[in-house]
């Protein structure tokens, strides 16, 4: 008996071990990796036909965009450092960003340099929702003093010029009375201007917006999310101001509005200078992902934050998804209350019929817009309606499998459909479900990896982050999805011995 | 109504599927502690009938009343009437995820506020009287049809009905499982239970039934004791119906 369940011990370990093996083939090809080489782009003109890496949304993007018309390709990325990871790998020839996030990328990678040529020039504003003209003016107002008194360029020192780096933080003037807050969107993956230092926020943009909302007496709160949020963000009311290198170009000026330029910008353009990149090393890789910062706090908040809002959607998928189940079986037995199953078959439809990112965001973006509501709550709400419709239809399946004769039986010994539901029906059609519902248990934990949309640092963005601070795909990601796997196989594993319990009662 | 022995009394009884008339206006009594059994073609309308008397099915037309209650009426608690108006099937219809024990006490203890103790040894007795007292704590896949039915029985009698309606109880079993049900239906009919039967088993009728009623075209077609039906029947229907399956 014993050595039968070790047996079966092992053979459970062994897809684990399997991929340990496959990864360890994967690292000793990584180091030996051939170099891709310099980029063809040398000049601004040799983008006509260059394949150019962009971040969604940003004026490189749209500047970039113009080169379509010549042959250029673009390809847009969430973020500035997967745009640089392409680039290294040399999937893309250059990438157009920001001169101070270009500064910063090339500084880690010697296999990268900025051509000495800048692409275009521009100017950084706030955004503000279009009918906030009263905060539009008191931000105008404060950024006119913080120019004035020289505040600014302070902050701006403060992360650009060698000999004042670091050196001279903005600090909130002593004796000020917070009336209420000032929520900003950023998108913090672009340093200098925001960034996350030691699971902080900071950069210029930060500071100055700090500056701003100290002059105006609030509470400046920062709300991370992507790029290309930032504006609906600001539009919908969720945020009151958008500070992210953002630059002022006539399509957004169609939907915000923007402050006076705080800082000039230049756009440039990053290329392979053909240098070999850094050699790959083992132990600094896993020091650099995991150790240096504390790296491995964001996947461990992170995982925590995956866990908790699987869990509670569980729950929230759970429960309406057995009411919906119930009314919609009861329903389509008796054949009455066809409002309410009409209702019901609706709400399936349309839960199972769209994405559930854009639910996620339909319900952020859209009918949480006003109120100023936690993003994990909406992000379990959100999951766990969507979950509640397929566990709704795993359910009713279930139910529809028990045998009529059971549901005869529980109401011909004088039981209410009620009670025969819960003391016959449910707990056979549960039994019966059970392998469909755990697996929905899985394909709901992974789902949750789209949280990031909304700027939750859950376990995948937390790889992610990683990623971005760091220029190096392989150990955040394939630790993400190794801890995602152990979850999961946790997961397979529990409702397996239930099954089986539940099983035994049955059968000898 | 008028006699006071009459238990239920059936009154133009009528039930339609669609288009389909199944029954075609029953009225009859039965009186307590009688054993009807109902014969008839297939399709005649049997076990409709039966399962229209304790409203698993709902009649279109006609009333039903158990002790002077109407039963067919919205105000009638159905669930209440039901307690003491049992069934049991054609295909047993334990539940697969109880004991026999639990299957025998869990009314009783729900539906009647018996203590689980007293409910569990008023099952063993039952058990016993079956024969089946050592599968209390088995499954009902464990076992044997006939067994099963048996269970279903001692189900129905726990919760000390005033009538027990048999839908085809041994349809579905084996040939050789057949005697050891009908046997306990033989003991059941001389402790003085009332029982409606829907059978086939016209040995079972010939030798337990007070009366036969031969049911065709959803229609009363002969009714009497089992001596008048099965060896003086009247009704040409009911002769080539006996013809066929004697």
């Amino acid at each position: 008996m014993k050595g039968n369940m070790k047996q079966k011990r092992l053979r459970k370990l062994f897809p684990l071990l399997l991929l340990v093996v496959m990864l360890a083939g994967l690292l000793t090809g990584c180091g030996d990796k051939s170099e891709v080489g310099a980029s063809n782009v040398k000049k601004v003109d040799d983008l006509e036909t260059a394949t150019i890496g962009v971040q969604l949304g940003t004026t490189g993007d749209i500047y970039a965009s113009d080169y379509k018309e010549t042959g250029a390709t673009i390809q847009q990325f969430n973020k500035g450092a997967d745009a640089v990871q392409a680039l290294k790998q040399g999937k893309i020839d250059c990438v157009v960003i920001d001169e101070q996030p270009a500064k910063a990328f090339v500084e880690r990678n010697r296999d990268l340099s900025i051509l000495e040529e800048d692409f275009v020039k521009e100017e950084y504003a706030i955004c503000i929702a279009k009918d906030n003209d009263q905060l539009l003016k008191k931000v105008n107002k404060a950024l006119n003093e913080l120019k004035k008194d020289g505040t600014l360029k302070q902050i701006i020192g403060n992360y650009i010029g060698d000999s004042t780096k670091g050196k001279q933080p903005y600090e909130s003037p002593e004796g000020i009375e917070y009336k209420g807050k000032l929520v900003m969107a950023t998108n913090a993956e672009f340093e200098p201007y925001e960034y996350r230092e030691d699971g902080k926020i900071v950069g210029i943009d930060v500071e100055m917006a700090t500056a701003v909302a100290d002059k105006l007496g609030m509470e400046l709160e920062i709300q991370d999310m992507q790029f290309d949020s930032i504006i609906t963000a600001v539009q919908s009311g969720k945020a009151d101001m958008g500070v992210a290198g953002m630059t002022v170009t006539e399509d957004r000026l169609k939907n915000i509005n923007f402050s006076d330029p705080y800082t000039t910008a230049t756009q440039v353009i990053i290329v392979r200078n053909g240098k070999s990149a850094t050699a790959f090393d083992l132990s600094e890789s896993i020091k650099n992902n995991f150790i240096t910062d504390a790296r491995w706090k964001y996947l461990a908040n992170g995982l925590l934050t995956t866990i908790q809002i699987t869990f509670f959607a569980v729950i929230i998928g759970i429960v309406l998804g057995f009411i919906i189940a119930i009314i919609r079986s009861s329903c389509d037995m008796t054949g009455k209350a066809k409002l309410i199953n009409w209702i019901m078959k609706a709400y399936l439809t349309i839960i199972r019929g769209t994405p559930a990112m854009i639910q996620l965001l339909i319900i952020y973006y859209v009918i949480f817009a006003a109120t100023n509501i936690n993003k994990v709550l909406v992000a379990t709400i959100a999951f766990g309606l969507n979950s509640s419709a397929y566990i709704a239809e795993i359910v009713r399946s279930g139910i529809m499998s028990i045998d009529p004769g059971q549901f005869e039986a529980g109401r011909s010994l004088g039981f209410t459909y009620v009670q025969t539901m819960r003391y016959f029906i449910l707990p056979q059609a549960f039994k019966n479900v059970l392998p469909a519902l755990g697996n929905e248990f899985i394909v709901l934990l992974k789902e949750t990896s789209i949280s990031g949309y909304i700027g939750i640092m859950d376990l995948t963005r937390g790889g992610d982050f990683i990623r971005s601070r760091t220029y190096e795909a392989f150990f955040p990601l394939i630790t993400v999805a190794l801890i995602y796997l152990i979850i999961v196989v946790g997961l397979s594993t529990m409702v397996g011995r239930l099954e089986r319990r539940l099983k035994n009662d049955e059968r000898q | 109504m008028k006699d006071s022995n009459v238990m239920i009394h059936v009154e133009d009884l009528k039930k339609s599927f669609g288009n389909a008339n199944v029954l075609n206006g029953i009225t009859t009594d039965i009186k307590k502690g009688e054993v009807l059994v109902i014969i008839g073609p297939s399709g005649c309308g049997k076990s409709t009938f039966l399962r229209c008397l304790n409203m698993l099915e709902t009649p279109t037309g006609g009333h039903i009343y158990l002790d002077g209650v109407d039963v067919t009426s919205p105000k009638t608690d159905i669930n209440k009437t039901r307690q003491s108006m049992m069934m049991v099937f054609q295909h047993f219809n334990l539940f697969p995820h109880m004991t026999i024990l639990e299957n025998l006490t869990i009314a009783p203890t729900k539906l009647q506020n018996k203590s689980k103790s007293e409910a569990e040894k008023e099952a063993i007795e039952l058990l016993k009287r079956v024969g089946l007292e050592d599968r209390a704590n088995a499954y009902p896949s464990q076992l044997s049809g006939g067994q099963k039915q048996r269970v279903a029985i001692c189900r129905a009698l726990a919760m000390n009905p005033e009538v027990i309606l048999f839908d085809e109880p041994t349809s579905a079993l084996d040939p050789e499982m057949v005697g050891e049900v009908l046997d306990v239906m033989k003991e059941l009919a001389k402790s003085g239970m009332t029982m409606i039967c829907v059978t086939h088993e016209m040995g079972f009728a010939k030798e337990v039934a007070n009366r036969v009623i031969f049911l065709d075209e959803g229609k009363i077609a002969e009714d009497g004791t089992p001596e008048e039906v099965f060896d003086h029947p009247k009704n040409e229907r009911l002769k080539t119906f006996l013809s066929k399956i004697l």
